[in-house]
């Protein structure tokens, strides 16, 4: 108690100190709680909307119609209600005039969605007219997104064409409880009954139609009694690693785990504020001791142990931490509630960010544990205060031990570790983060320090006045600017790294794709519409058309062990695993290989009395197949026995036709089939083509890869800013430690004015003096960090995605001025007191 | 052994490194104080005076000798050690006072009893206070003082753990003449209620005289002494 009453009495004096202490603290604390707070909101809107999210209380789906025992089963359950809905992609067109006009009219990739009677269990669905879906869909009447009526043109009341029948447009519907982040689909919706859906005949044909039946339970069901109805719906199930059973008390499980992933990222990136704001912590507690080692000294002499002297400041820096960390977590907090209305198209739903108690205080923990990790050096080096001090100011530091210096170093590297595992969720990531701060903050500092020793070296003779005592005062020893070099250089690092990687993928992603590349993909042909298809492709212009027919099977059997007893196995270790065996597989048949294929092991049809396939190297590995195996597939309820004799790599990025999976010809001959093909257009030719094969061939599906890659780099780019903001964080904290520096040497700073005024120096040019130092601060920071971004980036989008590099001068530039001019406003600003001081008082204080 | 021996050096020097050699500050100081003793220390500039007083109370370590204070050797402790010592055996005064600038003049008083968990504090800091004639002034703080004001405060802190043993270093060195001897007086005065051992370094004869015995340094040896 009598401790806590020292250290309040030593505080005094200090609160100039508190705000650039506290200052450094609460950026990265709120980026922390930002990250954490929103997505605890997220993952508890979820959950609190799982039902909603789901429709019903239970979900069945698969990719090929639900079997009629798993419906009786559902039928089974007291009280239960079911409702069908098959989703699917398809292109779908206005109904053309009756003027005569040949041309067809424009067409649109949309995702149908058909629904039974009673969709949705939960949640609304918003239409208009605002009336029961059941008034507005039937055979011959749909509901579509307000999207699709801008596309194609139409209004409601007017007709569709939907797989070559004609449908009245019945209202428009503009949000549904089971569809989630609009950013990751590819077209508009059109909802529409089954009956309809069955009067296009486009469930019959091709095969993405996803069938899911929701399940209602009755009112009042406990959690409980829905694990028993899953549990005995689940018991129905024939093959259950082709269907999948979801429960509304799951909610959600795939985007939850999804979500966290990207939380866990992103929590790294708020570390990494976090982090730097800690140099700035221990840049703080070493410039406020400094200013304390009078005191410390008597105290040392009134008989205060070392220990105990530790222990007064190290109450003191751990209440200002807390200050600063409760600041930040508010400040974090109130991010988070902004951060929604930003990226409302990438959240899945809305979302409402209350105060997050558990956010805040691992927040304040994460800020007071960082405080204390970085401020423990300095704190240590208080003990070593001489209370000889008293008598002779010149007095030598008492010795420190070898073993405690290594041992602090020790503390900090695995305390910076332990907090990076907390956020990243596992240990390997944690040693990865930590391990790659030390590299950068050691590669940083040590050019940090030549830098500044060779400006120190740099002939003064020349330059004016201003330039000439601005690279001095950067030069000049113990000035504390080094470590707001470093902070700031690797908040530009962050920044810059992220942005210049993001922008070579998304460039990438956007370039014009290779010469040879197919820039159309056209699905779901059946075999005997080809030739027509064909003739729409030439006559459009397209080049290097490819066609192949597909023949859709799943995996039964490998060497006899069927699938669902391996994917029981591996369920627990790798879904990737699990979705390689389940899912469903496409076929091809062909005699030669194209070109892009090389056959790395084994030989392509060589056995006469066998039937071969030839596998991809990777597909193969996943599998756990190679040269020699046996493997069964089921194509439309007929097993076939496969003999894998090659196993061959595919040069996916030529965006060709390939396949996992290549049979030997007349293998395949009776299965049912269809065609799928690429061909490459003008951009120009590509939606007249679509319209064109809309109105002739309404089954099939055209893909515009130039379209899909937009929607991606969408995507990328919503996720790049919620990156970048994070990582605003790390320069905040780099600019707010630049100010700590300058305004610990505010005393300095401030007889260095009077004697400028003195020697007949005007404002404005004292002004300059200082604008000259800190913009060189801000231009090594600057430099340095953009030079680290440009190796991180570089070695990423080399090695980590292989793509090509390419240089962006243009915005390298901009992000070495704006730290420039960031770091001259901070340096000024807090300067400010400085220059306004009137020589003769500062002059008269003498030292 | 002398029952009433408080201090006792024997063979002490105390070389420092200068310019690459090591200077020799104090050689060969064989030195005994009495228990209640006033022992001035005199000598010019740089010959030695704080480094012995800083030894005296452990602030300092010996090269060379063995430092006891009430049979208890000193130059071999820990930090710990010998800060738990200075907090129940010594008092000090300086030159340049050494108050706490964030506390105010009765807090600095506190100090000592609060270090050694006296529940009477602030009772016996009013006292003392009001015995330096600073009853009204407990609330300020040191920058709000003149210098003799801050030194009497000093001297107050200084007796408040009731050491067993004061120093002084040049106490009256930034004061002027009138204002320095109302310090020394209520030194004087102080002493005699407290009853402390005093060893006090100056340079002034004057004040030199008022001890009972007076130590001559030079060139870091023993000179001469004078006993009253």
């Amino acid at each position: 108690m009598r401790w806590l009453v020292l250290a309040a009495r030593e505080f005094r004096g200090s609160t100039g100190r508190i705000a650039f202490f506290a200052a450094c603290l609460a950026v990265g604390v709120a980026a922390v709680v930002a990250v954490s707070g929103l997505s605890s909101a997220l993952d508890q809107t979820i959950r609190a909307q799982a039902r909603q999210l789901l429709a019903a209380d239970l979900a069945v789906g698969s990719r090929r119609p639900i079997a009629d025992e798993i419906l009786a089963a559902i039928d089974g359950l007291v009280g239960a209600r079911r409702v069908q809905v098959c989703e699917l992609p398809s292109v779908v067109t206005g109904v053309p005039g009756d003027d005569g006009d040949s041309a067809p009219g424009a067409s649109v990739l949309s995702e149908l969605k058909a629904v039974g009677e009673g969709y949705p269990f939960y949640g609304e669905l918003v239409t208009r007219p605002a009336r029961p879906l059941e008034e507005l869909l039937d055979e011959r009447h749909v509901v579509v997104a307000p999207e699709l009526l801008v596309r194609l043109g139409l209004d409601v009341g007017e007709g569709l064409m939907i797989g070559g029948e004609s449908f009245t447009i019945a209202g428009t519907v503009s949000a549904e409880p089971d569809r989630m982040g609009a950013s990751f689909s590819f077209g508009p919706r059109v909802l529409l009954s089954v009956a309809a859906l069955e009067r296009t005949g486009l469930a019959g044909l091709g095969s993405r139609v996803k069938y899911t039946v929701l399940v209602r339970l009755p009112d009042g069901t406990t959690p409980d009694d829905l694990a028993v109805a899953a549990a005995s719906i689940r018991s129905a199930i024939a093959d259950p690693e082709f269907v999948e059973l979801e429960t509304a008390s799951e909610a959600q499980p795939t985007l939850r785990s999804g979500l966290g992933r990207v939380e866990r990222f992103l929590g790294l990136v708020a570390l990494l504020s976090l982090l730097i704001g800690g140099i700035g912590v221990a840049q703080a507690v070493r410039a406020w001791l400094a200013g304390r080692l009078d005191a410390i000294a008597v105290l040392r002499a009134l008989g205060v142990r070392p220990r105990e002297v530790f222990g007064l400041y190290l109450g003191q820096t751990a209440l200002l931490a807390l200050l600063g960390s409760v600041a930040g977590a508010v400040a974090g907090t109130l991010v988070a509630r902004a951060v929604p209305t930003m990226v409302s198209g990438l959240l899945p739903v809305e979302v409402v960010v209350g105060w997050q108690p558990i956010a805040m205080v691992r927040g304040v923990a994460l800020g007071l544990g960082v405080a204390l990790l970085f401020g423990l050096r300095p704190l240590v080096d208080a003990m070593r205060v001489p209370p000889i001090r008293v008598l002779r100011r010149d007095a030598d530091p008492l010795p420190i031990s070898r073993v405690l210096g290594v041992l602090l170093s020790s503390i900090l590297l695995a305390g910076i570790t332990a907090t990076a595992s907390a956020q990243s969720g596992s240990l390997l990531r944690g040693l990865q983060f930590s391990a790659g701060l030390v590299v950068a903050t050691a590669v940083l500092a040590g050019s940090a320090y030549l830098v500044v020793r060779l400006t120190g070296r740099a002939p003064r003779d020349h330059g004016s006045v201003t330039l000439r005592h601005g690279l001095a005062a950067l030069a000049r020893p113990g000035s504390g600017t080094l470590g707001a070099i470093v902070a700031l250089g690797l908040g530009v690092l962050t920044v810059v790294g992220m942005w210049l990687i993001q922008d070579r993928l998304s460039a990438q992603l956007r370039a014009d794709l290779p010469d040879q590349a197919p820039t159309v993909f056209l699905v779901d042909i059946q075999p005997d519409q080809w030739e027509g298809v064909e003739e729409s492709l030439v006559v459009a212009g397209a080049e290097s058309i490819d066609s192949v027919e597909v023949v859709m099977g799943r995996l039964a059997s490998i060497n006899g062990v069927p699938v669902a007893e391996l994917a029981v196995d591996e369920n627990d270790r790798s879904s990737d695993r699990r979705w390689v065996l389940t899912r469903e597989q496409r076929l091809t048949s062909m005699a030669t290989l194209p070109e892009d294929n090389v056959i790395v092991d084994g030989a392509l049809w060589v056995h006469p009395d066998r039937s071969e396939v030839s596998i991809e190297a990777d597909f193969a590995r996943d599998l756990g197949v190679g040269v020699g195996d046996s493997i069964v597939f089921d194509i439309q309820g007929v097993p076939v026995e496969l003999f894998v004799s090659s196993i061959r790599t595919v040069e996916w990025e030529s965006f060709s036709i390939n396949f996992f999976l290549v049979v030997e010809p007349g293998v395949l001959d009776r299965a049912p089939r269809f065609r799928i093909a690429t061909a490459r257009l003008s951009a120009a030719e590509e939606l007249p083509l679509q319209n064109r094969l809309a109105a002739a061939f309404p089954n099939v599906t055209v893909l515009r890869i130039r379209d899909v890659l937009e929607k991606v780099v969408g995507i990328l780019e919503q996720l790049g800013n919620g990156i970048r903001f994070l990582g605003a964080f790390t320069v905040l904290a780099g600019i707010a430690i630049l100010a700590g520096a300058v305004s610990a040497g505010a005393i300095r700073r401030g007889r260095q004015v009077a004697l400028f005024k003195t020697l007949g120096m005007t404002r404005a040019q004292v002004v300059s003096v200082f604008a000259v130092e800190y913009a060189l601060v801000g231009l090594v920071a600057g430099v340095l960090g953009t030079v680290g971004a440009v190796v991180m980036a570089w070695t990423v989008v080399r090695f980590g995605f292989q793509i090509a590099w390419a240089w962006n001068p243009g915005a390298l530039m901009v992000a070495l001025v704006a730290t420039v001019v960031m770091s001259v406003v901070a340096g000024l600003a807090a300067s400010a007191r400085a220059l306004t001081v009137r020589p003769l008082a500062v002059l008269r204080q003498g030292d | 052994m002398d029952e009433t021996r408080l201090l006792s050096l024997e063979g002490v020097g105390r070389q420092l490194p200068s310019g690459g050699k090591m200077l020799t500050i104090l050689d060969a100081i064989d030195l005994e104080i009495a228990e209640g003793e006033f022992v001035a220390v005199l000598g010019p500039s740089g010959s030695g005076k704080s480094t012995l007083l800083a030894l005296m109370a452990g602030l300092d370590r010996p090269s060379t000798g063995t430092i006891s204070i009430k049979g208890e050797r000193i130059d071999r402790l820990s930090e710990d050690r010998l800060a738990l010592m200075r907090r129940h055996t010594i008092g000090f005064v300086f030159q340049s006072f050494q108050l706490l600038g964030n506390f105010t003049a009765r807090e600095n008083v506190m100090l000592p009893m609060e270090l050694l968990g006296r529940a009477d504090a602030r009772r016996r800091a009013d006292d003392l206070l009001a015995s330096v004639g600073l009853a009204e002034r407990g609330h300020h703080y040191p920058t709000q003082l003149s210098g003799g004001e801050q030194q009497r405060v000093a001297l107050a802190r200084a007796f408040a753990p009731k050491p067993a043993l004061l120093l002084a270093d040049e106490p009256t060195g930034n004061l002027d003449g009138a204002t320095g001897r109302v310090v020394l007086d209520l030194l004087a005065e102080m002493r005699a209620s407290e009853g402390a051992t005093l060893v006090l370094v100056t340079h002034d004869p004057a004040v030199a005289a008022l001890a009972d015995r007076r130590i001559h340094l030079r060139d870091g040896r023993i000179e001469h002494e004078e006993t009253n």
